[in-house]
């Protein structure tokens, strides 16, 4: 049989009964749609989470205080004692590692900020100059933090670009003066709008010197120590010299968690991954569904079609033409369906990124493979059954009326 | 042409034994017209599908145009039945969701003879069973004796060696099996071979050798 004239069999044997055939098509694409759909939103997320962990800052290894037990994992809940605060004078003995660029002590609180009639509460950070570097931050009107002696406070702040809207208005913020609980600063820098990074949104905050934010939430301790390696290779190296110092300056009880942003990064990745695999090969049961849905119509076919496939015996079709009509039919379902399904579960990625934007929803390309070779193999294998059952069809009950 | 020798076919009914043919020789020359006739149940069809190689004897032996057919596997037989015998049944068996001619054509598609040559052999069978004006139609709009002509044409759309008609006016009235038989003759005029199954005692007597069956034997065998 010619390839163009098993196609033509098939096709007018779909066309024929258009119910069945969209029957399956249905449960194919579902099945194809689901898996792609899926690992869209999985990718989407893991890749929205690196993004975020890229504009935190390169080489990164965050301190913050207490001692985590899953070193590389987020700091978990401290068993019994309080740790020792973190102090700026810890943040400063950092210097001595060769390893590190640059590092910056922050504070963070909750401040009301007033400007004129104004007012609105915001958070409010206290570090030094070099938290610009570190994060990435870009400075859009005036500038950042002076780089002067981090223990001496000065009343100067710089302010997020919503937070500079919201106070002023379409007034320049620049050189005018806020109130931050019963301080006052001068804004001398408007940061670019930046968005939203990993919790904050750089473009809600207010940063004022380590030091004033000190006085301005009567503490000393420090929620986190940002420090930047001096390359790539030299993070190991880093997190090592921030570990001894600390341990050094804390008498010798390791009681600050030194995170890694590689670490982190490849936890989440890992979770993500694994979480996008599970979920997705959940949906790729709906096509072995629609496998054995496939399987069914097909038996059913073996019998209802019972005289037509004696009828091909006896006009000569051997038992490998027989099945490969069946292949050949299910085959095109399931590219029927599988087309429908990518068609559909891209169409899905699509409304999901324009109703999260920020979020690269996009189905990785071994789903787009693996989807529709699944739905193929699905097909065949479900097939396989109901086509020798049909090639070994005995021609002469087949044909008589019995 | 075609040579049986001791042919036997045994079935099993409820674990009883139904011999439905009994050591049966015959011998077939090429053109002949030859009517099968004989009481229901007789082994007329058995030895018809055996004659077709749509069915395989218990016992016996089976030569097809000189060549030994009994040696053969199930693809090889399809293989000589595709080449070599036509069949037309009581209940026409056509594919319903084909139309006239695309049913024609099914025989020449398995074989995979080419779409030109195909063309060239359906527009001469469409004029000779008189189905040009029938060609798109499906076989829900074809009447009794339309379906059956389309049926020989099928039948005879590979060139066969002979013809196997079981009842073919069985499902026919008077009139519209008449016109059907006199296709099939001329099928005989023509050259070919032509083995009818029949109870209708005036289409035996126009045939040119008769056969009667009786309990799974051959019982008579007239010509003239
Ligand atoms: N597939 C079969 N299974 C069991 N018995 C069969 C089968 N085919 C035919 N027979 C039996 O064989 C005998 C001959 O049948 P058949 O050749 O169809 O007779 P006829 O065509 O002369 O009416 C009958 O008794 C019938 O019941
Ligand atoms: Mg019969």
């Amino acid at each position: 049989m010619r390839v163009a004239d098993v196609l033509q069999f098939a096709w007018q044997v779909l066309r024929g009964s258009v119910s069945r055939t969209l029957l399956i098509l249905l449960a194919m694409g579902i099945g194809v749609a689901a898996v792609v759909v899926v690992t869209a939103l999985g990718e989407g997320a893991r890749l929205y989470v690196a993004n975020q962990f890229g504009s935190l800052g390169s080489n990164l290894i965050i301190v913050l205080p207490g001692r985590s037990e899953t070193a590389g994992a987020m700091p978990g809940v401290l068993i019994g004692k309080t740790p020792r605060d973190m102090t700026l004078e810890d943040a400063l003995a950092l210097k001595r590692s060769h390893a590190i660029r640059r590092f910056a002590p922050l504070i963070v609180g909750a401040g009301d900020v007033r400007a004129g009639g104004r007012s609105r509460e915001t958070p409010v950070l206290g570090s030094t100059a070099d938290l610009m570097d570190i994060r990435h931050m870009e400075v859009a009107q005036g500038s950042f933090l002076p780089r002067v002696d981090p223990r001496h406070s000065q009343p100067v702040c710089v302010v997020g670009a919503k937070v500079a809207n919201e106070l002023f208005g379409s007034r320049s913020a620049l050189g005018e003066w806020v109130r931050i609980g019963d301080r006052r600063f001068r804004v001398i820098g408007i940061l670019s709008a930046q968005g939203q990074s990993l919790g904050f949104n750089t473009d809600e905050i207010v940063i004022v010197p380590l030091a004033a934010a000190q006085a301005l939430f009567n503490t000393e301790a420090l929620f986190r120590i940002l420090v930047e390696a001096k390359s790539r290779e030299q993070i190991s190296a880093a997190q090592s010299d921030v570990e001894d110092i600390m341990r050094l300056r804390h008498e010798g009880e390791r009681d600050v968690t030194v995170i890694t942003q590689d670490a982190v990064l490849a936890t989440f990745d890992r979770i993500l991954r694994a979480l996008t695999l599970t979920v997705a090969s959940i949906a790729a049961i709906s096509l072995a569904v629609a496998g054995i849905l496939i399987m069914n119509v097909m038996l059913i076919a073996v019998t209802q079609r019972r005289r037509e496939i004696g009828l091909l015996k006896a006009l000569g079709a051997t038992g490998p033409q027989i099945r490969l009509l069946f292949f050949t039919e299910a085959m095109l379902l399931a590219l029927g369906g599988a087309a429908a399904g990518l068609a559909v579960g891209q169409l899905g990625s699509n409304v999901a990124v324009q109703m999260y934007p920020t979020i690269p929803f996009q189905a990785p390309w071994w789903a787009l493979i693996a989807a529709p070779a699944i739905a193929m193999f699905t097909a065949v294998l479900f097939t396989l059954a109901p086509a020798r059952r049909a090639a070994q069809l005995d021609p002469v009950q087949a044909l008589s009326r019995r | 042409m075609i040579r049986l020798n001791g042919i036997a076919r045994t079935f099993l009914v409820g674990g009883e034994e139904v011999h439905a043919l009994r050591d049966v020789d015959l011998e077939i020359t090429h053109g002949e017209y030859l009517s099968i006739m004989g009481p229901s149940g007789s082994g007329k069809s058995t030895l018809l599908n055996i004659v077709g190689l749509l069915d395989r004897p218990d016992a016996g032996s089976y030569e097809l145009d000189g060549r030994k057919v009994t040696a053969l596997n199930d693809d090889e037989l399809a293989r000589v039945r595709r080449e070599k015998i036509g069949f037309v049944f009581q209940f026409f068996h056509l594919v319903p969701r084909l139309t006239a001619v695309q049913n024609i054509e099914l025989p020449m598609v398995l074989a995979g003879i080419d779409p030109a040559e195909r063309r060239r052999r359906l527009d001469r069978l469409l004029a000779e069973y008189g189905l040009e004006a029938r060609a798109g139609h499906r076989p829900d709009q074809l009447s009794g004796g339309q379906c059956q002509r389309v049926a020989i044409a099928r039948a005879m759309s590979m060139g066969p060696t002979v013809i196997l008609a079981d009842e073919p006016t069985g499902n026919l009235d008077r009139h519209t099996g008449q016109e059907v038989l006199s296709v099939l003759e001329r099928v005989h005029q023509n050259g070919g071979t032509v083995i009818i199954v029949t109870h209708d005692p005036e289409i035996g007597a126009r045939s040119h050798r008769r056969l009667r069956m009786l309990d799974g034997a051959i019982v008579g065998d007239e010509r003239g």
